[in-house]
């Protein structure tokens, strides 16, 4: 950890030992008196001692012999002579570099030492600001951009971080940028995530690649290879750089293994939601299939011995059941052209009181026992939309109200103008939309598990109808919502609320 | 109508099915019984047992096979499934569990009661244990474990025999693969499809006047085999 003792001061040392020599002779300037030889010596030994402590080993040593110089030839008799009288005066100059070279020492070990722990202090604050990025990085690529800008802070050099793609390693990210390496440089990259070892420069391992390379190892296995443009000892790989590696290397395999989660997360939803598809077809194809097939058969086989009301009823069945298949058939066609994004909607003057009377009476059929109530203003504004998409959105969400109430319930289909817009309301009181599944009710192929009218059979359709609904009125520019309960723990109200439309002057027209 | 009207249960929750299978049932000559959920098919079995069942396995309230299986406690009378096509699986653990026959839906009322005369007939025989059968020139004695076609001996193997036997027993009942490993090779065997696809081939050459267009051994694909129908 140690790093070697060396002189920082660089010229500026040398020079400022100088001009505290200069300074000190000024000063002996001054005090020069006959017979203060000695005392003189003194102010440049502090000269001296000055640039020991300021500017370190070398610029003391150099300031010693200056002083000497500069005592000896102006201060010291015979002046102006490099000659020395005294034997005692050469003591005097051993003295001055005895102090220079303590000095010097102590000043130049003290201010390594703070260097040092201030480098310390750096390391650590760079160390958690790595760490702290690298664990709010979400996705793979994102922890290799951190650990390649931290590993390029912490080695002064280009960095690079390659992650195991579908094709072999890949470059993932790199500080400043992403590099071209040679041959020999990737093999090295390959090498390293092969085999688990630090290869490439200084490792012998192969030699010349200019990068050094180092695997990622996280806590479960491999997680990717790192490099940076430096040489192996050059790096200091056992401090800061593998501090750091070690973090990028677990944040990384963190963020893979979310990946891969989410992932599988994606092909389970898509592989739920085709075999609901299918699940569907099979069902609300078939079943409608099954009874005009057998009600067909039955009247072929036995017609004439079927009382009349027994046939009548055969083939009003068939009737229903070719009615509901229509029904189906134009429900996956309307997904379709959501999901296709096919669809196209009009810009018509609507008003939606229009949309309400004839969306009831396409419903009125199926109502049973239900009773269905209508409430609207005199005056509504109109709204500019699609009057069949609307129409059918309005369909679909008093459908889905009819499959959900048991007979005998109130279905309440209102309109009125709410800040702007115009809101279409449809409310129930049947047992309304347990809180888990209010947030699913607009999903396709959604369908409650407990159908609530038990007796009049499983609840009829593919579960598609909402889902169509709220595609229409987004469309639109509209939006759908659900509430459940609203009255007493009991009742579900869907609302579709359009803007009203402006009034131009090409309106009225 | 003072004749003895014989009671099919039908357990399906759609009400559709009920509405066309009634008075279908109803004109052959049978008595239609509804029942809406596997809970009330399965209480109506016990509390008056019908002549057959027809069980739908796509029910609300309980697996179908689940369903089956119950039934089967306390019930030994013919039970027709009805299964949708892509449900091959659920319809073979069906049979294997014990369903005389099956229709996949959509099916004609014609093909419906031709399966239920059928099983209520293997019912019967198989409570009367008939020891000789022929069926398309072929004859059968099951005592004397002798086998004729157009009144000459047909030699067959001791395997080929135990195979044959197990399938005229179930006359025009489906004996699903695992049915008949099972009881010709062992339970060890349950999963060597390809044995018995060599013996019915060794069958078929002996029995079937044309072997390419088997009448007396029928493939159920996917499924098993099924004897032809008693003449």
């Amino acid at each position: 950890m140690t790093p070697p003792l060396k002189s920082r001061a660089g010229p500026f040392g040398y020079l400022g030992a100088l001009a505290l020599v200069a300074a000190a002779g000024g000063m002996a300037v001054l005090a020069d008196r006959p017979g203060q030889g000695a005392n003189l010596a003194m102010i440049f030994l502090l000269g001296v001692l000055l640039s020991g402590l300021a500017f370190g080993l070398g610029p003391a040593l150099a300031g010693a012999g200056a002083a000497i110089l500069t005592y000896n030839l102006f201060f010291l008799e015979p002046r102006l002579s490099l000659a020395i009288r005294h034997p005692a005066d050469v003591f005097t100059y051993a003295v001055f570099f005895a102090v220079a070279a303590a000095t010097g020492w102590l000043a130049g070990r003290a201010r390594d030492q703070a260097s040092l722990a201030a480098r310390r202090a750096e390391t650590v604050g760079a160390l958690l600001q790595a760490s702290q990025r690298l664990s709010a990085a979400a996705t793979p690529d994102g922890a290799a951009q951190v650990l390649a800008e931290a590993v390029c802070d912490a080695a002064r050099a280009p960095a690079l971080v390659f992650l195991p793609g579908r094709r072999g390693l890949v470059q993932a990210a790199g500080a400043p940028a992403l590099a071209v390496l040679s041959p020999a440089a990737l093999a090295a990259a390959r090498q390293a995530w092969a085999q688990g070892v630090p290869t490439g420069a200084g490792t012998g391992e192969v030699a010349d690649a200019g990068w050094s390379f180092w695997p990622l190892e996280g806590l479960q296995g491999r997680s990717g290879v790192a490099a940076a443009a430096v040489s192996r000892h050059k790096a200091a790989e056992e401090g800061m750089v593998a501090a750091i590696l070690r973090q990028g290397a677990v944040a990384i395999e963190r963020a893979q293994l979310a990946a891969g989660a989410a992932e599988a997360e994606a092909l389970r939803r898509s592989d739920r939601l085709r075999s609901a598809l299918l699940n569907s077809i099979s069902h609300d194809l078939r079943t409608p299939l099954s009874t005009i097939l057998g009600s067909t058969t039955t009247l072929i086989a036995y017609g004439p011995s079927l009382e009349p009301p027994v046939r009548a009823d055969l083939l009003e069945s068939v009737r229903e059941e070719a009615e509901r298949l229509n029904r189906y058939v134009g429900e996956l066609l309307d997904i379709t052209r959501v999901e296709g994004g096919a669809l196209v909607p009009r810009h018509e003057m609507i008003d939606v009181r229009e949309v309400m009377d004839s969306a009831t009476e396409r419903v009125v059929r199926r109502l049973g026992s239900r009773r269905l109530s209508r409430d609207a203003p005199e005056s509504l504004s109109m709204v500019e939309a699609d009057a069949g998409l609307l129409e059918q959105a309005l369909v679909n969400v008093l459908e889905n109200a009819i499959a959900y109430t048991p007979d005998a319930s109130a279905i309440e289909v209102a309109a009125f103008e709410d800040r702007g817009h115009v809101v279409l309301s449809v409310e129930d009181d049947g047992p309304g939309i347990p809180p888990e599944a209010l947030e699913h009710v607009f999903e396709k192929f959604h369908r409650m598990d407990q159908p609530s009218d038990r007796h009049g059979g499983a609840v009829q359709g593919a579960g598609l109808g909402l889902a169509i609904a709220k595609g229409f009125v987004e469309a639109m520019g509209g939006r759908i919502a659900a509430a459940s309960p609203v009255h007493e723990g009991r009742g579900a109200r869907f609302l579709i609320s359009l803007p009203k439309a402006i009034a131009t002057h090409e309106h009225l027209l | 109508m003072t004749a003895h009207r014989p009671r099919i249960l039908v357990v399906d929750d759609e009400p559709q099915i009920h509405r066309f299978l009634k008075p279908a049932l109803d004109a052959a000559g049978y008595e239609p019984v509804r029942a809406d959920t596997a809970a009330e098919g399965l209480r109506e079995i016990a509390r008056r047992p019908p002549e057959a069942v027809v069980l739908d396995l796509g029910l609300p309230d309980m697996d179908g096979k689940a369903a089956l299986a119950q039934a089967r406690a306390f019930y030994d009378g013919p039970i027709v499934i009805l299964s949708a096509r892509d449900r091959e699986l659920e319809k073979i653990e069906a049979l294997d569990l014990g369903a005389d026959d099956y229709l996949e839906k959509p099916f004609g009322v014609g093909e419906l009661l031709a399966r239920l005369r059928v099983a209520m007939r293997h019912h019967i025989r198989r409570a009367g244990a008939e020891p000789v059968i022929d069926v398309g020139g072929l004859h059968i004695d099951l005592v004397k474990r002798q086998v004729a076609r157009a009144g000459e001996p047909v030699r067959l193997s001791p395997k080929e025999y135990d195979l044959l036997a197990q399938l005229a027993a179930g006359g025009g009942k489906v004996l699903t693969h695992r049915q008949l490993l099972t009881a010709v090779w062992g339970p060890a065997h349950v999963e060597d499809v390809q044995y018995l696809r060599v013996f019915v081939g060794q069958l078929r050459q002996k029995l079937e006047a044309d072997p390419a267009r088997p009448k007396v051994i029928l493939t159920e694909l996917g499924v098993g085999y099924r004897f032809a129908e008693v003449d």
